[in-house]
């Protein structure tokens, strides 16, 4: 009941802004100078480009093309690439770039907390000692090392230089698992190096404030060995904003990932963004973004709610 | 942080040991790398050497430390040492006019709306909340494809590009310091003197300029700090993408001319790459010791 009434006390706000955000969207891509369906395909007779004004609800005012634009994504039509010689669905791209991007994440997320937890253990342990002064200096560069320059300066060291691996593309998993792997290495690495080091000092910083809590100097006390301390009584209740975090993060890697996919070459849905922008396809820019703000919204909101219904230390503190 | 009365209990004894570490190092190498980036930036047209749209065609791609190009030349003949200054240029003025005017902007909308409070308030947050609802790199990408519109046959200018990028750093930097500045303002608004101030009879501008101003201007600063490295990885990732500068005019240009010539002069690629992360890097340092002072002046009181 509780829970329900929390859900529905977020729903109406995040609601709101999604509709707003789209509308505002779709009023973005109507502010383009010119036809936009002669944008979309240049070289085609009127004819054509009339039928594809009809069909997207170009050929009506703003509120009416944003209405269009709504009900078909409500009802499951995203859309249409419209190209020279045809037209793609945009639903069908979506479900092949989707999966690629949220198992590139998936990745990198897995990545960056097995880098980060031993490691914000142990710093956290050792507080002020060499090993957390080395780590948190390390940690501090690599942080805000950007994911470009990181997946440029890897691609020229391990394809290019010592070619380990193919500098760009992509194999299904399903197809071949090994080189699926391979080639998945280095945007996974460049992803993830930035998370790994934020993870790091974020545990690091909850770990040190747990280790001085009472029932820590307990446990220890009754001669618990230091790691079963460190795991059991430290790192459970210190993962909760790590994890929080990294749920956070979700959405804005998907920004992330469109620099990635782009430098890399993988068919994910930010390189989708990059081709479609490229392209001129307005329709299909507009459907991807806004899907790309409705899932980071509603990742948000559930991330929030979950937050308060698991750790009741902040449905306290709120209330 | 479940716990906040252990922490800052324990912290004088340790404290001051890490703020002089900090500043000894990180602070001292980011702020030689800062001044030495602006000093390029700002002097660079007069600095002696070669042109950076001047093509040398009898040296073509060239590695560093050669005798008439100190960090050698593109595959097109470009220096990269000039690049480098000039993009020094674009890249950071780029990135500090847009944190400069969106953060006044962000800061000045955020502080009225904690002070105003009421509906004003409520729709800033939700306009806020709308703006941060998309990854500030895809709003800058999609404001910046719709803003900077050209066919081929009328390319949009260097110069127009520039402005219309500013312009999509400013809306994007907008809600970030702005939200920072409300919540910051929300809590200096509520304290005692400001309210000793308003039964003074003190006109509500004068009180956010003398008493709330002042008091919420080093988190924005220390943001601000932040904000330069992530608007120069964005300016960077646009030009990457290929709807950002182009023509080599900046460092994340730069990166976008020299990606395919990766195995031939792989220095078109590291240099920029490397002056783009020491320059972001150094940023956030600075961001982080303005932060730190922050915090020691604010346990003082």
């Amino acid at each position: 009941m509780n829970i329900a009434r929390q859900f529905l006390r977020r729903l109406v706000p995040m609601i709101a802004i999604v509709v707003i955000a789209t509308f505002l969207l779709s009023l973005l891509m109507r502010l383009l100078p010119g036809d936009p369906a002669a944008i979309m395909v240049p070289n085609s007779p009127q004819e054509v480009r009339d039928q594809i004004a009809h069909e997207t609800g170009l050929d009506r005012g703003l509120l009416g093309y944003y209405w269009k634009w709504l009900s078909g994504v409500l009802t499951g039509h995203f859309g249409k690439y419209y190209l020279n010689g045809g037209s793609r669905e945009i639903s069908t791209v979506i479900k092949d770039t989707l999966p690629i991007t949220l198992l590139l994440i998936l990745y990198a997320q897995i990545v960056a907390l097995v880098i980060a937890i031993p490691l914000g253990l142990v710093s956290a342990y050792k507080e002020g000692k060499r090993f957390d002064k080395i780590a948190s200096a390390v940690l501090f560069t690599t942080v805000s090392f950007p994911g470009f320059a990181l997946a440029l300066i890897f691609s020229l060291i391990f394809a290019v230089k010592l070619g380990w691996v193919d500098p760009i593309g992509y194999v299904h998993p399903t197809e071949n698992f090994g080189e699926h792997i391979k080639l998945m290495i280095l945007p996974v690495m460049s992803l993830a190096l930035g998370l790994a080091s934020g993870y790091t000092r974020l545990l690091r910083t909850d770990v040190i404030a747990t280790l001085k809590d009472d029932y820590v100097t307990m446990a220890a006390s009754k001669g618990i060995s230091n790691r079963r301390v460190l795991w059991r009584h430290v790192f459970r209740p210190s993962s909760t904003t790590l994890l929080t975090s990294a749920a956070l993060n979700m959405g804005g890697l998907i920004g992330g990932t469109i620099v990635i996919e782009t430098i890399f070459v993988i068919p994910g849905i930010g390189f989708e963004i990059f081709y479609s922008i490229g392209a001129r396809q307005i329709v299909a820019m507009q459907t991807l973004i806004a899907l790309i703000a409705i899932g980071y919204v509603f990742f948000n909101t559930m991330v929030d709610l979950l937050t308060q219904i698991t750790d009741p230390r902040t449905r306290e503190r709120r209330a | 942080m479940p716990e906040n009365s252990t922490p800052v209990i324990e912290t004088p004894a340790e404290e001051p040991q890490v703020k002089k570490k900090r500043k000894s190092i990180g602070f001292y190498l980011a702020s030689v790398w800062i001044f030495f980036v602006l000093f390029l930036a700002t002097f660079g047209p007069w600095l002696p050497g070669p042109a950076w749209d001047e093509s040398f065609y009898d040296s073509l791609g060239v590695s560093p430390f050669h005798h008439s190009h100190i960090l050698g030349t593109t595959m097109d003949g470009y220096d990269m040492w000039a690049g480098l200054q000039h993009g020094a240029r674009i890249s950071i003025f780029v990135s500090l006019i847009a944190v400069l005017i969106g953060g006044s902007i962000g800061s000045f909308v955020g502080i009225t709306a904690a002070y105003f409070r009421g509906k004003y308030d409520l729709i800033v947050t939700m306009i806020f909340n709308i703006m941060l609802s998309i990854p500030n790199l895809v709003l800058s990408l999609a404001l910046l494809s719709v803003l900077a519109y050209s066919d081929e046959a009328h390319p949009a200018s260097l110069a127009r590009r520039v402005v219309v990028l500013i312009i999509s750093l400013i809306i994007v930097i907008i809600p970030i310091l702005g939200r920072i500045a409300r919540g910051s303002a929300l809590q200096w608004g509520s304290r005692e003197f400001v309210l000793a101030s308003k039964s003074m009879g003190s006109k509500n501008f004068f009180i956010i300029r003398k008493h709330i101003l002042p008091n919420v201007a080093p988190a924005i600063l220390a943001i601000g700090f932040l904000a330069v490295g992530s608007v120069i990885i964005v300016e960077g990732s646009l030009a990457l993408l290929g709807i950002g500068i182009p023509g080599g005019a900046s460092w994340g240009s730069m990166l976008a001319n020299g990606r395919g010539n990766i195995e031939f002069s792989p220095h078109e690629v590291y240099l920029p790459a490397l002056f783009i992360a020491f320059t972001v890097i150094a940023f956030n340092w600075f961001g982080d010791y303005v932060r730190v002072q922050l915090d020691k002046r604010e346990s003082k009181i």
